[in-house]
């Protein structure tokens, strides 16, 4: 590939501290026009911040960023912008209580002292539908839009921006991937028009199949580019970590389909979310939610621990048929359920709060557990080697996959006879899923059931015992041992009879 | 290390303390009489009404909700302990302080399940509350200032002294007390200031979120029902609109106490420090005898000033 001589922005000995904790220490680092540019690193290893520094949301404390050539101080957001620097950030960046229409015309080209300019509009329609996204109506408030929508639209949004440079900051990973595909097409067209791709996924085969060329970083300092393909997934893995990680994924037990039952579902029906769901829950078992969004695995979660009205058909733990109404009673010792929802955020901690604030929240209020006792959590923590300060710190100073095991390590130390996990890895780097899976597997081994909704089907397939795949609210597939494989999963998903032509 | 952070306050707490010294300094260069025994005694003894109200108010902010309905809980309770006390039956009499509070703490459980049941917002709920509280007292007393008058206790709370403090200071030191123990040993403060900072995340942690919000408006339903005996017992008697001054200096001095107005941080130490603020501005500002107009607008400066004071330094930090 040839590359132009000026990069669209380089970073020249940049560094950035937040009070004491070093982000990024004298990183050198470029991205030409025309390639799409992939940066790989486990948590804190300071890509978050490197996006941040090229969007203008933050400023470097040393070291100067040049954009096409010239030296310049991204004060904020906008101004990033106006030079063509757009990022589709992690945390979706649309305004909830707004239309779809109106946050594309937010801040777009030619908006300025009341003017909206809606020209750009039917352009974002048109990459809607490009992306499978056709039927996200323009009025549509984007608070009603599932998380994969809202992606798509945040998508649409960025692509009208104009950009020169185009940062994709896990901005597929709630997508599905046959969208994911779509997506990636664009992109390419987007390097055909000159356009520099800074991307950021977790997933190593969408890095395989998008990227021209790989950065890796590793605590806060860049280690080295290469070209896609240049090296194979095991070299990847070890220079990212600085060690070598021979298995993602802990090895498999032969399951005791014998063990204690602990949770039953017989005909479990919600109106318009899912419809009768049955599905046995044994000791020591990790059972997969698939399917693609929104097919109604999360409400089933949401019900287990008793958020949802008016739910039909029965629920037996340990033998006893119950009703959840609360949350509160769904934790109490006599259930034993606990959820770990899907966007930590909003939902799984209380980000101003501190470390041990967020571990304790849980525990509060229930039966036999001593929540100010520290030590209940600090075995969770030590198996999840949490990287912290203190306890004291808030958690809205630790990354993505930090966050996570506080809000795995606050549930765990209730002792639950059941986990309910709503895609616990999602947004989250190799090194904290092994330490997840590790730690599901030996959870599993002591007794406990896990229910793991996902949507990376990698996971369905090498660390759940079985999994039902749902399509439309109700369950499609039930795929046990050694039928879980990824075209099994991709048919149920799509409703495909197995066996069928399966075109993945 | 971490021990030797705890001994020292948080900034925010001491800014509104600090705000008061330097309003007595200032003060007392050119009205030395500031600095007597009597004076400062006496603004302690008013300041415990307003005190009182402004700890339900951090309560419910604390919350990220709003109490509107402070004005009338306060009226509403002060109407109900002097009619009680003006029926001349001695058990009546006895009974009107608690009934009072009872009053107040019902009003809060209706605020409360307005906000955490019917999901309506505070502000919104608790001054149609607010409303209705004012037009029920029209029509029962005929718009006339109520019969009635305080009891021998109410009097003394509010205006007797014990060894040369203020027995409604003390009051109000009493309850800020048991306040603070609340939140700090109980699951209830936990949950209160996690609630305030994301509802959602708390509600999913297995709390039971609306308790806690019914919980905390009655608790400034009480509040505000405490406030209102001691200043029927102050006047000695009842007025249609005894409630309508208060509930401006009540949010301001929360505020300036260093409780964030979006709920989650801040202190009930906070809120007594700019509950003394306040009230020692407006008596200053009333010794100095400038004139109404001026005074609301020197007051609102000076609000507008330390909250700045307090939105700056935050941004630095």
């Amino acid at each position: 590939m040839v590359l132009s001589s000026t990069p669209v922005v380089r970073l020249s000995g940049v560094s950035k501290t937040y009070g004491s904790t070093k982000a990024l220490t004298e990183v050198d680092f470029s991205c030409f026009s025309g390639e799409v540019h992939a940066i790989l690193g486990e948590n804190g290893a300071g890509k978050s911040t490197l996006i941040k520094l090229i969007a203008g949301v933050v400023q470097p404390t040393e070291g100067k960023i040049t954009v096409n050539g010239k030296e310049l101080v991204l004060k904020n957001p906008s101004i990033a912008t106006s030079h063509g620097l757009v990022c589709m950030f992690q945390e979706l960046s649309l305004v909830p209580d707004l239309s779809v229409r109106e946050n594309i015309m937010l801040g777009a080209p030619g908006t300025g002292f009341g003017w909206l300019n809606s020209k750009v509009v039917p352009q974002a329609e048109s990459i809607l539908e490009q992306i499978d996204g056709a039927h996200i109506r323009m009025s549509m408030r984007v608070a009603d839009l599932t998380l994969a929508e809202r992606q798509q639209v945040e998508i649409a949004k960025a692509l009208t921006r104009n950009p020169k440079l185009l940062i994709l900051d896990e901005s597929t990973s709630a997508l599905n991937s046959s969208v994911v595909e779509k997506v990636f097409k664009l992109i390419r067209k987007q390097r055909e028009l000159g356009v520099g791709v800074l991307f950021i996924s977790h997933r190593f085969h969408e890095i395989e199949a998008l990227a021209d060329r790989i950065s890796i970083f590793r605590n806060g300092q860049y280690v080295e580019t290469f070209d896609n393909g240049a090296f194979d997934y095991g070299y990847i893995i070890s220079r990212m970590v600085g060690q070598r990680i021979d298995d993602i994924f802990p090895p498999k037990k032969v399951f005791n389909t014998e063990a204690e039952e602990v949770l039953k579902l017989d005909s479990y029906s919600w109106k318009g979310g899912f419809n009768n769901v049955s599905i046995t829950l044994r000791q020591g078992q990790i059972t997969g939610f698939g399917g693609l969004d929104g097919q109604g695995q999360n409400e089933v979660l949401l019900g287990l621990f008793g958020l949802l009205k008016n739910t039909a058909g029965e629920i037996q733990i340990a033998g006893h048929s119950v009703k959840i109404t609360h949350p509160k009673q769904a934790k109490a010792p006599d259930l034993g359920i606990a959820l770990v929802p899907e966007d930590r955020k909003t939902e799984g901690l209380v980000l101003e709060q501190s470390i041990a604030r967020n571990l304790e929240l849980s525990a509060l209020g229930t039966k036999g557990v001593n929540a100010l006792d520290p030590t209940i959590y600090q075995t969770f923590l030590e198996a999840l080697e949490l990287k912290c300060n203190s306890l004291d710190q808030p958690v809205s100073q630790l990354s993505g996959g930090n966050q996570q095991k506080v809000a795995l390590a606050k549930w765990l130390a209730l002792n639950p006879r059941c986990l309910l996990l709503a895609d616990p890895t999602r947004g989250i780097d190799v090194k904290t899923k092994t330490q997840i899976y590790a730690l599901l597997r030996r959870l599993a081994d002591s007794g406990i059931a896990v229910l793991l909704l996902s949507t990376d089907f990698e996971e369905l397939i090498h660390l759940c015992d079985d999994a039902h795949i749902f399509y439309d609210g109700e369950i499609v597939s039930h795929l046990k041992g050694s039928e879980l494989t990824a075209e099994n999963i991709i048919a149920a998903s799509l409703n495909i009879q197995t066996g069928g032509e399966v075109h993945g | 290390m971490n021990n030797f952070k705890r001994l020292i306050p948080d900034i925010d707490v001491l800014v509104p303390y600090i705000g008061t010294l330097l309003l007595i300094i200032t003060g007392s260069v050119i009205y030395p009489q500031i600095l007597g025994v009597d004076y400062l005694a006496q603004q302690l003894q008013i300041a415990a009404f307003l005190g009182l109200l402004a700890l339900g108010a951090t309560i419910v902010i604390l919350l990220g909700h709003i109490d509107l309905s402070i004005a009338w809980v306060l009226t509403g309770s002060a109407i109900i302990s002097t009619a009680l006390v003006g029926t001349g039956d001695p058990i009546l009499s006895m009974l009107s302080i608690p009934i009072a509070l009872i009053f107040g703490a019902g009003i809060g459980i209706i605020n409360g399940l307005g906000v955490a049941v019917l999901r309506i917002p505070s502000m919104v709920w608790t001054l149609s509350v607010n409303s209705m509280l004012l037009g029920i007292s029209v029509v029962l007393t005929g718009g006339f200032n109520p019969k009635g008058e305080a009891s021998d206790i109410m009097v003394a709370l509010a205006t007797s002294q014990i060894s040369g403090l203020p027995l409604a200071f003390i009051i109000w030191m009493l309850v800020t007390a048991a306040l603070v123990l609340l939140l700090k040993k109980t699951s209830f403060g936990r949950y209160l200031s996690s609630v305030g900072y994301n509802e959602k995340a708390t509600l999913l942690s297995g709390v039971s979120t609306p308790s806690v919000i019914i919980a905390a408006f009655s608790i400034a339903g009480i509040c505000s029902a405490m406030g209102g005996v001691l200043l029927a017992g102050y006047a000695n008697q009842a007025y249609q609109s005894m409630g309508d001054p208060f509930l401006l200096p009540t949010i301001a001095a929360v505020v300036i106490g260093g409780t964030s107005i979006l709920g989650g941080r801040g202190s009930i130490a906070g809120t007594v420090g700019g509950v003394l603020f306040i009230t020692l501005l407006n008596s200053i500002l009333s010794v100095m005898q400038i004139s109404d107009a001026w005074r609301s607008i020197i007051f609102g400066l000076i609000i507008i000033t330390m909250l700045l004071f307090q939105s700056l330094r935050k941004k630095r930090t």
